[in-house]
Parts: structure tokens; C-alpha cells; sequence
């Protein structure tokens, strides 16, 4: 699809700006009832979804012409995909998808931002975005016994993406799920620094070559190692393997699980037993893509057609993706399992959570409004009481670290590992 | 830039550089409106020459005296959803008051809640429900600004029967005048609170909205008390279920049925009993026929497969004469006591509850969405668009005598497949204040985005205005007053040369834009 394709979604907006609040039965008060980090941060209808929609439709139709504000409006955007959700309670229209689009055009048209040019050039060199060398890729696992799927066979692949690999401070998460797995005996190995992006933060970034080139590379390698899961600890390769890798057309001959299924499912087994107390009262925060947009992707290949007069249907009918079938339960379900933990919840969870602020080439290009989106969130785990924000991905926990850092604040902050971990 | 002078700059430093934009990408996304196509055949109005974010009364003060003073032009909006928002030009600043978001104060004693514009009505029912209070939420959803609507514009919604209407529910207001004077309604207005809006001070309720709402052409409100009304449910309504088939559990002390009736007479006369009898808390047509599938089906291509299946049929015939009604017990007596009477009610106009909201899962499903009214916008689901014809303010019997009218009308335009096939019957609205007066008003959906059905829907409007006059049915709710005066005031004792007279005490430079009003 592009951006034309959706010419008639943008003109069924009707700016009714749901987009910017959680779905309205959820809102729970008024501290917390927004959801759009971009709107509250640009404050004009045009940062909202249903506002780069209307953009979107002025650029098509020649109103309008790319500026630096329009630039800004269109990235100045996580793509976490909070309004889709909320537009999509009422509607049948693909907001994010538009976005997505826009950016590709964007791209297209060469209207890039020079922070995520950078980050492209460092992918196209070193198969990573963080401007890393691709021969430190492997050294997080350094002295873990562990297989490398490029030189022996495993079951499972575990891959640790390129924020684990390269971010020093987060090296003993990664290493933590591969010892965990391997304490439930499961056949487990890395790529080391074979191991390449997942391409999927190029993608919302509007790159669309870049995905492309990675799904096929990857779907190719895994197949060719025989694995019969891949696993990953980072919610936006998961994100990416489920929804965007499909698209490819490539068979994929292995499961993709995020690790909060597989340790979910280990300890429902029996092959993980959390016994040690871990007394801590403990909020958990959804990322959007582990959570709403981690949903499989489900072809749809079909037309518009007018039924009963104007009623606008998908034929065939078409499975539209709200958030409604992300993952919830799996790391509420390994947090509730650790005996003395307490989990409370925040006001916006699961398909109506709060973004961490890192995501979309947010973090990379406007790094203040990456932090104070972090910031709004770490405010919501305060007032629920809790000691301590536990997340299950990589990018929110850099950003949340950052936020806590630079703000001195006290709350504690895990992951899901950790606190396994410790349970056992 | 589209405004003359040094304008823009005397706004800028009074609302600082990030809060004032004329680049087109964010002229554009004001100038998009819904219905925009029925008054300009396009999705876009006039852009204005710049939008500004005002942070407090003083800031919207200063602009509206600088736009007196260079002879510019504004409006102001709180959500800003809805062609009437919309400015003549760039001529216009655009005042949008999404920064100016606070709820200022609940007073649980006296039931009352101070809002400014950009609170709208899911935030403050949740805050009023932690002190046992609830607040009226009009027709279009939980996402409109409950200071606007009191203030602004219309105000009828399905808790209108016990929560009565907006232009009832404001207390005292702070009202920045046309020229840029602050006015201070009721009893702000002598120091003593915002209990009151009549006083002790001036009452202006009248002037400052009568009864539709000057729609952005008379200043700008900057803050107002509404008023709260009794809650009798928990502090927190938990929601179960995922996107988007959000419900709640129905209280012990709450009930949730819908009513239907062999025909029209039976309906009105129940309704008629129900108001009499004061044991509605919220009720109306909230599912006319043609829309209860909607309750089936997550898409619209699911929606035409149960339409054009059959499956839905008996239910559809079953809804025809129904409405949907919601009991609130101050205890488990009260509860009974009100049952009972719906019962005796139901016995004596042959009234029955369909059985499918019986069934408890639709039960808790209909609960939230009519105490909440979260899902209100679910009317764009199938054709991405509708609009409203019919509908005047009036007696319950003349209310349902403009459905039937709509509803002859309408069959023309499905028949020439420019309007959606909902059976010509999509009626919606209730009775307010207990009975006193009710609204139906003929909802019709068209997809905004194909030029003929948007043309259809204009000549509809027009045929069904034409009946309105001739039936003598009262204005459109939906006529905007800018047009409807011309059409509706000679035919009311000429009430439009009241409004203009009013317009230009208060506005002599008619600086607030009057497009969507009287000049
Ligand atoms: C789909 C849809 C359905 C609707 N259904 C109903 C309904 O059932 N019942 C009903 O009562 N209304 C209805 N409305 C009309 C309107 O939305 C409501 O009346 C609402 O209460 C106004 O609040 P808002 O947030 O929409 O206001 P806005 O859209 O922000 O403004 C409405 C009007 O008031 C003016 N205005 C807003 N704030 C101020 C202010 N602070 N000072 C001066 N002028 C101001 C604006 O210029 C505009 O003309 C509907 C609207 C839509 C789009
Ligand atoms: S994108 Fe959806 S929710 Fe947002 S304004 Fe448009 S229709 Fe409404
Ligand atoms: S993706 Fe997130 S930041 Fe972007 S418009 Fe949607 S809710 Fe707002």
C-alpha cells in the first residue's frame, strides 16, 4: 500500500480527536487520561494522529508542501500506535498505518532528519542503529556458555537485538534470559556477532528497504539453522518479527516468542520454579510493542466495496488490528508467579498504555521529548505506590533509566528477568 | 503570513513563540472539519491566519483586546470537533483552549464542579464519581467539553432526563466579553463563589447562549461551574474486557433494559409515564433499529453481514418502537420501588424488555456505554460520517411526530443509494428534564469521502428543512444559525433581530467571529 491508498481513510477522519485519550470507559482520572505523548507535547490538533491524517491529505492534495514543521509533526511521534487503538474502539480506519505511510513518503521524497540519517548509515555498515561495529556485536555474551547457531544447531535461537547487544548497561538482562533458559534445560544459542538488526526501528522510520533486506536475511538465516524458536527479550524485534516479517512473504519455519512467553510457559511447566521471596511491590509497564502492536499479522488482500447504500466494508472482511490480542497476561502471569512480589497497576495499561517515549527514531531525534515522556510515566508508577517499575524491553529501559537519572528520582527499575532471577 | 502587520507579533509575545503557529500544516488541520463538505463541498474550510494557545484568562484576554484593537477577528474552541468551529477566513485567529485543561474544583456539598474549556465530560465523571457525583454528558460522546456545551452549544444527551440540559447545568461563568471586558456570571460575579448563576449578580444565561449556543460568536468562556448530580454507584467503575468491548458490571442498585413498545403511541405514552413517575436516570433512543447490530459486530463488513444474513432481523423489528433505559437506585428499596413501577408502566402501554438485553453479558455492555457514553462515535462506523436532521427541542408527541416525517423522507434517499440503508429509521434522542421537553432527531450516515453521497446528504438536509418548516416541527437541531434565522425566524416572530441586536451590543467591532451565527 501507500500513502495514496489511504487517501480515503484520511478523509474519514472526522477529527474527533478520540485519538488523543484512551479508549473514554478507561479513562480512570484526569491526571492520567491522556495517551498521545505527541499531542500533549505539541499541543496543536496537527501533532495528534487524526491532526498528521488531515497533514497527510494536505500534502496529497497539493495544499501544502513539506516544511520543517511538518517534518517535525510527523516525527515528533513514537508510532506506538496508542491512537490507533483508541480511533479504532469506534472505527475502521488504520490511522498508524497512514503515519507509517507518510513517513515512507517522507523518505521518499527526501525529506529526512539528519539524526535518523546517521543512524540508517549505521545500519547500512554495521547492521545495527546505534553506530556500533559489527564485529562488538557478540561481546555482551562474552563467557556465557552458550551454543553460536552459526556454528552448531539448536532448538532455540535467542536473540538479543541491537539495544542488548550494544548497550553495556543492559548486557546482564540478555546474558540473564539465556541463563534462565538454560536453567529450564532448554537447547539454546546466539548469533553472536553474526547476529543483524531486525530492521524493524528503519521501517518506522520510513525506511521500508531496510525491513525488507533484514526479514529476508533473517527469515533465510534461521530457516537455514533449523531453529525451531526464536526468542528475544527485545519488544520491538518482537514487534517486528510477528506483524512486519509476514508481510515479506518468506515462510517462516520457526516460532517467534517474545521471553516473557517462553518463561511464562517454562514456569507453567514446571521447569522454572520461582521459590525465593522477592518482597517487593512492583508496577508493570506495557510496551507498545510487546503489547498493542505485537499482534500477528493477518493478510488481507481485498477491496472497498459499498454495501447498503454507503456503508464503506472491506470485502473480504478484513480482521482490523485494534491491540486487542497483545500481550498482557504472559509477564503479569511470570510477575505473579514470584512469591512475596506484589503487582499494582497503573491507570493506562496494556492496549492503552502509556508510551516509554523511545520508540519511532524518537529517542535519537528529540531526545527531550523522549524524556519527558518517560517522565510522565514514571510520575503514573509513583502514584500507584509501588517501589519499583519493572518493564520487559530494552528500549524502555533505557529511557527510563535516562529519565530517572536526570530527574534523581528514587524509583527502582527492573526487568522481568531480574526479577526472576532473584526468584530463583 | 496571512495576518497584516505586526499582529502576529503582539500575539506571540503574549502567548510566547511555541504557542502561536501560521504555518499551513497547522492552519490545515483547523480548516478540517467534520461535515465541512456540507457547507464547502470539500473536507476543508477557510484556513485561519493563525492558531493561538492561550494558557489563561489573562492570555485570552489580551488577545481578544489586540484583535480589537487591529481589527482582526477570532474564535475560540475546546475540543474543536464539528464544522460550526470552523472561521470565515484568515482574517480569523483560531483560539484553541486545550491548555487551559484544569478542573478547578469539585464541590461535593454543593454539587458543583469549575472546569476549564478543555476538560471534557469522561474526565470529570470519573472525578465526580470518587465524591459520589455524577455530571450530564451530551449526545456527542464523553469526549465534549462539558464548559463548551454548557456555554456554547446545544446540550442534549441521554442523562438529559435526570441531569437535565446544558444550558440549565452552568452555575457562575467567567466570560471574557467580545470586546475583551471579563464578565463574571451569577454569584462570582459579587465575590460570593461560583454556587449560583443567577445571582447574587448578574444572570445572563440567556444572553450568553440562549438556547442553541453562540457557537464561538460571543467571546470566549474561560471557566465555568456546571453542575454535579447524585451517583449512587462505586467510586470507580472497574471496566472488564479488552478493545474494544469494554463493559461493567450493573450495580445491585442500578438496572439497564431497553423497553419497546407495539408502536409509536405506546412509546411516547411510556415515555410520558417513566418522566412522570421520576425514576429515569439515563434514557433514550440511544439504538434505533437499523444501529443494533452494531452490538453484534466489531466491523463494518460484519455489521453488513448480519444486516444482509437476516440473522438480526427480529431484533431489528423488536427495536423499532424501543428505547434504552437505565434505573438508579439510592438503595436496594429505591431500586425495587423504581422496577416496580417500570413494570406497571410496561403492563399498561403493552410494553415488554426485548430478551436480548437480558442477556447479562449486554447488559453490562449497554450499562457502560450509556453511563459513560464512550462509544457514542460508533455512528461513524459504517459510512465514516453522518449528520442530523429534524430534532427540535419540543413536546415528546411532536418529537416522535418528526421521527415518523424523517423517516418517510429519508426512504427517497436510500432508495438513490446516497445515504446508508438503516432502515429510514435512526431516530435518536430522549426526554429532558424529567419530560418537560425531548428531542428525536433524524440521524442520517453518508461517506464524506464520495462526492455523491455527499451531495445526497445536502439535498436531503434541504428536503428535510423544506418539511420541517411546512410541518411547522420546530428548528433543526442541526441548522446552523447563521442560515436557519433567515428560514426559521420570520416563522418565530422574527427572534433573529433579538439575536443581532444582542450581537452587536456585546461585539460592536464583530470581532468574535460570527460565521456559524449572527452578524
Ligand atoms: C458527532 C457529533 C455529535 C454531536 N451530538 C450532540 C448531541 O447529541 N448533543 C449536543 O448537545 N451536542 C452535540 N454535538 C455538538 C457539540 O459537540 C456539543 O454541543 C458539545 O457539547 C460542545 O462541546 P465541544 O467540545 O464539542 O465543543 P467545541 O467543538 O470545541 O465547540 C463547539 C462550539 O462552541 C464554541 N466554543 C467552544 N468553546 C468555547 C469557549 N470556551 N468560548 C467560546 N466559544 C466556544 C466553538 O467555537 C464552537 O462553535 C455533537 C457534535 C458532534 C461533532
Ligand atoms: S484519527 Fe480516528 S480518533 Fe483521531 S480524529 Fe480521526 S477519526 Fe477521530
Ligand atoms: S503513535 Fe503515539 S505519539 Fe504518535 S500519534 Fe499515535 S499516540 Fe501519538
Amino acid at each position: 500500500m501507500a500513502l495514496l491508498d489511504y487517501r480515503n481513510d484520511m478523509q474519514r477522519c472526522s477529527r474527533c480527536s478520540l485519538c488523543k485519550w484512551p479508549p473514554l470507559a478507561q479513562i480512570k482520572s484526569w491526571r492520567f487520561s491522556n495517551v498521545c505523548p505527541s499531542m500533549v507535547w505539541g499541543n496543536f490538533h496537527a501533532y495528534s494522529a487524526g491532526g498528521k491524517l488531515i497533514a497527510a491529505l494536505s500534502l496529497l492534495d497539493g495544499r501544502i508542501d513539506y516544511s520543517d514543521k511538518f517534518l517535525e509533526i510527523v516525527y515528533q511521534c513514537q508510532m506506538g500506535g496508542a491512537c490507533d487503538v483508541s480511533c479504532k474502539v469506534t472505527r475502521d480506519l488504520e490511522p498508524l498505518e497512514v503515519m507509517l505511510e507518510l513517513r515512507a513518503k517522507c523518505v521518499e521524497d527526501g525529506q529526512l532528519l539528519p539524526a535518523h540519517m546517521v543512524m540508517i548509515e549505521s545500519l547500512r555498515n554495521d547492521d545495527n542503529p546505534m553506530g556500533k561495529l559489527k564485529a562488538e556485536r557478540g561481546k555482551w555474551a562474552e563467557g556465557l556458555d552458550v551454543k553460536d547457531i552459526t556454528r552448531e544447531k539448536a532448538d532455540v535461537l535467542y536473540f538479543a537485538g541491537c539495544r542488548y547487544s550494544f548497550d553495556q548497561d543492559l548486557w546482564g538482562i540478555a546474558r540473564g534470559a539465556v541463563t534462565l533458559l538454560k536453567k529450564a534445560g532448554v537447547d539454546v544459542g546466539i548469533s553472536g556477532k553474526e547476529e543483524a538488526c531486525c530492521g524493524g526501528r528503519a521501517y518506522e522510520m520510513g525506511y521500508r528497504g531496510e525491513l525488507t533486506k533484514y526479514a529476508e536475511h533473517n527469515i533465510e538465516t534461521w530457516n537455514t539453522a533449523g531453529v525451531r524458536t526464536v526468542v528475544t527479550s527485545c519488544s520491538d524485534c518482537y514487534g517486528t518479527f510477528k506483524y512486519h516479517y509476514p508481510k515479506v512473504g518468506k515462510t517462516m519455519n520457526f516460532e517467534v516468542l517474545h521471553i516473557t512467553e517462553y518463561l511464562d510457559r517454562l514456569i507453567k511447566e514446571g521447569k522454572l520454579k520461582p521459590t525465593r521471596k522477592v518482597p517487593l511491590q512492583v508496577t508493570y509497564h506495557d510496551p507498545c510493542h510487546l503489547g498493542r502492536l505485537s499482534e500477528a499479522y493477518i493478510p488481507w488482500e481485498g477491496v472497498e466495496r459499498k454495501v447498503l447504500g454507503q456503508i464503506v466494508i472491506q470485502d473480504p472482511p478484513k480482521e482490523f488490528r485494534r491491540g486487542t490480542n497483545g500481550i498482557y497476561e504472559p509477564p503479569r502471569d511470570v510477575l505473579k508467579s514470584i512469591p512475596g512480589l506484589e503487582l499494582v497497576e497503573m491507570e493506562r495499561i496494556k492496549e492503552y498504555a502509556w508510551c516509554c517515549g523511545a520508540g519511532g527514531g524518537v529517542k535519537e531525534a528529540y531526545p527531550d521529548f523522549a524524556l519527558w515522556t518517560a517522565k510522565e510515566r514514571i510520575e503514573e508508577a509513583e502514584a500507584t505506590g509501588a517501589e519499583a517499575l519493572v518493564t520487559a524491553c530494552p528500549w524502555c529501559e533505557r529511557n527510563f533509566r535516562d529519565a530517572l537519572e536526570q530527574d534523581g528520582e528514587k524509583m527502582k527499575l527492573y526487568n522481568i528477568v531480574e526479577l526472576l532471577l532473584e526468584a530463583l | 503570513m496571512a495576518l497584516t502587520g505586526n499582529v502576529y507579533q503582539v500575539l506571540e509575545d503574549i502567548v510566547g513563540s511555541e504557542n502561536i503557529s501560521d504555518e499551513p500544516v497547522i492552519l490545515d488541520t483547523y480548516a478540517f472539519q467534520y461535515l465541512a463538505e456540507t457547507e464547502t463541498g470539500t473536507k476543508f474550510c477557510a484556513r485561519p491566519g493563525a492558531v493561538v494557545l492561550p494558557g489563561s484568562t489573562e492570555e485570552v484576554q489580551a488577545i481578544v483586546k489586540t484583535c480589537n484593537r487591529y481589527g482582526v477577528k477570532y474564535k475560540a474552541l475546546s475540543t474543536g470537533w464539528g464544522v460550526w468551529n470552523a472561521v470565515s477566513g484568515a482574517g480569523t485567529i483560531q483560539l484553541d483552549l486545550r491548555r487551559m485543561n484544569r478542573i478547578l474544583d469539585i464541590d461535593e456539598k454543593n454539587m458543583y464542579a469549575v472546569v476549564e474549556p478543555y476538560v471534557i465530560g469522561a474526565q470529570l465523571q470519573v472525578e465526580a464519581m470518587k465524591r459520589g457525583l455524577n455530571c450530564h454528558i451530551v449526545g456527542a460522546g464523553a469526549n465534549f467539553s462539558p464548559l463548551a456545551s454548557c456555554t456554547s452549544l446545544c446540550g442534549h444527551g441521554l442523562s438529559g432526563i435526570f441531569m437535565g440540559y446544558s444550558a440549565r447545568n452552568p452555575l457562575a461563568v467567567e466570560w471574557v466579553l467580545p470586546t475583551g471586558d471579563i464578565l463574571r456570571l451569577g454569584s462570582l460575579g459579587s465575590g460570593a463563589g461560583w454556587f449560583c448563576g443567577d445571582g447574587p449578580g448578574l444572570s445572563l444565561r440567556g444572553v450568553m447562549r440562549g438556547f442553541l449556543g453562540a457557537m464561538g460568536a460571543m467571546g470566549v468562556f474561560t471557566k465555568c461551574a456546571v453542575k454535579l448530580y447524585p451517583w449512587h454507584g462505586p467510586p470507580v467503575l472497574p471496566m472488564q474486557g479488552v478493545t474494544p468491548e469494554y463493559r461493567t458490571s450493573v450495580p445491585d442498585n442500578f438496572r439497564f433494559c431497553a423497553i419497546a413498545f407495539p408502536n409509536w403511541d405506546s412509546f411516547a405514552d411510556a415515555t410520558y409515564k417513566i418522566c412522570e413517575a421520576e425514576i429515569g436516570y439515563v434514557m433514550g433512543r440511544q439504538l434505533p433499529p437499523g444501529l443494533v447490530p452494531l452490538l453484534l459486530a466489531r466491523s463494518s463488513a460484519e455489521y453488513a453481514q448480519i444486516r444482509q444474513s437476516g440473522m438480526a432481523d427480529e431484533i431489528m423489528q423488536e427495536f423499532k418502537h424501543a428505547f434504552l433505559l437505565v434505573l438508579a437506585g439510592g438503595s436496594l428499596r429505591e431500586i425495587e420501588y423504581q422496577e416496580k413501577a417500570l413494570r406497571e408502566i410496561l403492563a399498561e402501554t403493552g410494553g415488554w424488555i426485548p430478551s436480548l438485553t437480558q442477556d447479562p453479558e449486554v447488559q453490562k455492555l449497554g450499562f457502560s456505554f450509556m453511563l459513560k457514553a464512550d462509544r457514542q462515535a460508533l455512528i461513524f462506523k459504517l459510512a465514516c460520517t453522518f449528520h442530523t436532521s429534524f430534532g427540535a427541542p419540543t413536546a415528546w408527541d411532536a418529537a416522535v411526530a418528526g421521527a415518523k416525517m424523517g423517516e418517510k423522507i429519508k426512504k427517497k434517499y436510500i432508495e438513490k443509494g446516497v445515504v446508508v440503508d438503516d432502515l429510514a429509521d435512526n431516530a435518536w434522542g430522549g426526554p429532558y428534564e424529567q419530560g418537560r421537553f425531548g428531542h428525536l432527531e433524524e440521524l442520517f450516515m453518508y461517506d464524506p469521502s464520495d462526492p455523491e453521497s455527499a451531495k445526497g446528504a445536502v439535498e436531503y438536509i434541504a428536503e428535510a428543512d423544506e418539511a420541517v418548516l411546512k410541518g411547522s416541527l420546530g428548528q433543526p437541531i442541526g441548522a446552523l444559525p447563521k442560515q436557519a434565522v433567515n428560514v426559521y425566524g420570520p416563522a418565530c416572530f422574527n427572534y433573529q433581530d433579538w439575536m443581532r441586536k444582542l450581537k452587536r451590543a456585546f461585539d460592536p467591532n464583530i470581532a468574535s467571529d460570527p460565521i456559524s451565527y449572527i452578524e
